[in-house]
């Protein structure tokens, strides 16, 4: 069982690697997206400092949204979610496999793409290794939260629309936890309290979200 | 060898946005007997395949393995069921060979010995190639191969000739003609006429509601 399980994990990564555009769009979007802030905002070092880990925390956020629309899409298509289906392994646990490779793929290089842009950005180490911290515990949420939506809207027209409208709601409680993290940093307190929080809130998720998707791909595809 | 098993359709009816596909639908497939199911398109072929699956489930009726309904018995009954799609559930960008392997792990088998496998299908030079640049009659054979990599009593097909040559078609239906006289069941919606002799070969017309 195991071994059929890390053998579809790496399938999954295989399957990720060959069409590079699945983690390679995301994280260019992600970096365009970083450097307009400054553009936007102002390339004051000091307001930088103040306000670019909220940026990351959101282009991180648009990036997976990105990232996820399509993920059901192919297997759909090709007949082979229905294959996962009708497997005797259950479903919930391949929904995670295939979110775990999702994850290192093009969620990972975007952590680590992220103290290149602190330096870019003037924000100092500890500040910079902080932000990374929050997005390691703070992303799995997001492709989790993110697959739920998408599970729920398959079938239908203008997905992509209504797929930001659900779960950007759904996904604000990270975002704030996210940010307090570093801003707690900068302020010299301790990150202790909301760390814990958003640890709990991925824990949370990574029990209970694979089993909710694969209960809503279910009713999706009995239709 | 297949233990002794027999599936039952009891009253089954299925309906799409508010049409009726088939209603009052019964039958009884006891081991060695396959079902044929015809009719023109969109009259409901897939659909009552689905059903049969355990993919859909059905507006009434029930369906039964071994008298015990595939609803409550989901688990059990996967284990004994090979269901092969109109698309072939086959991933596209992985090759022949990690196709199959990929159908061996999720069936949880035994890691599969695919090179006689592979030439019985003509194959064999296409092993290393991602599923993509297949032509749909071998994509067809890539997923009927699931059928033979390790066997279950009951196969569930979706118009499995279509795209296959005849060759293809012949061994397709020895292949066929074997599982029946192992004891196994076989439902199958197909346009072409299954030619097999000597076996108990039920028909099934599904026609407007």
């Amino acid at each position: 069982m195991l071994k059929a399980l890390w053998f579809l994990f790496r399938i999954e990564l295989r399957l990720l690697l060959r069409r590079s555009q699945e983690w390679l769009y995301p994280l260019v979007f992600f970096l365009i997206v970083m450097t307009l802030f400054p553009i936007a905002l102002s390339p004051q070092p000091q307001f930088l400092e103040k306000f670019i880990p909220g940026c990351v925390w959101i282009a991180a956020l648009l990036a997976s949204l990105l990232s996820i629309e399509n993920i059901f899409f192919t297997d759909i298509e090709e007949g082979y979610l229905e294959q996962l289906l009708l497997s005797d392994i259950s479903l919930a646990l391949l929904i995670l496999i295939k979110l775990s490779a999702q994850w290192l793929v093009t969620a990972v290089p975007l952590i680590l793409l992220t103290p290149l842009l602190g330096v870019l950005f003037h924000l100092n180490l500890s500040v910079m290794f902080v932000l990374c911290v929050s997005l390691l515990v703070g992303t799995p949420i997001l492709i989790l939260i993110g697959s739920l939506g998408v599970a729920l809207t398959l079938g239908l027209q203008q997905q992509g629309v209504l797929l930001g409208l659900l779960i950007l709601p759904l996904l604000t409680p990270v975002l704030i936890l996210g940010i307090n993290i570093v801003l707690q940093m900068q302020a010299g307190l301790s990150i202790l309290g909301p760390l814990a929080f958003l640890s709990g809130l991925c824990f949370l998720a990574i029990t209970f979200l694979p089993w909710t998707i694969a209960c809503t791909l279910r009713i999706s595809l009995d239709d | 060898m297949h233990t002794k098993s027999i599936l039952n359709a009891v009253n089954l009816s299925c309906f799409r946005q508010q049409t009726c596909l088939f209603k009052s639908l019964h039958f009884s497939l006891p081991a060695g007997t396959v079902l044929h199911i015809e009719g023109e398109n969109g009259v409901g072929k897939s659909s009552l395949l689905r059903l049969l699956a355990g993919l859909a489930s059905p507006a009434s009726g029930e369906i039964t393995w071994n008298q015990h309904a595939i609803s409550d018995w989901r688990a059990n009954y996967k284990e004994n069921m090979h269901y092969i799609g109109h698309s072939n559930g086959i991933k596209l960008a992985l090759t022949v060979t990690e196709n199959l392997q990929v159908m061996a792990r999720l069936a949880l088998a035994k890691k599969p010995i695919i090179e006689p496998l592979l030439s019985s299908l003509q194959l064999q030079t296409h092993a290393q190639v991602q599923a993509k640049y297949l032509s749909a009659g071998q994509r067809r054979r890539l997923a009927l191969a699931k059928l033979f990599l390790f066997p279950r009593p009951l196969w569930i097909l979706d118009e499995p000739l279509t795209s296959l040559d005849e060759m293809s078609q012949t061994f397709f239906l020895a292949r066929l003609k074997e599982h029946l006289a192992l004891g196994g069941i076989s439902i199958i919606s197909s346009h072409y006429a299954l030619i097999l002799p000597d076996t108990d070969l039920k028909k099934l017309r599904l026609g407007a509601c």
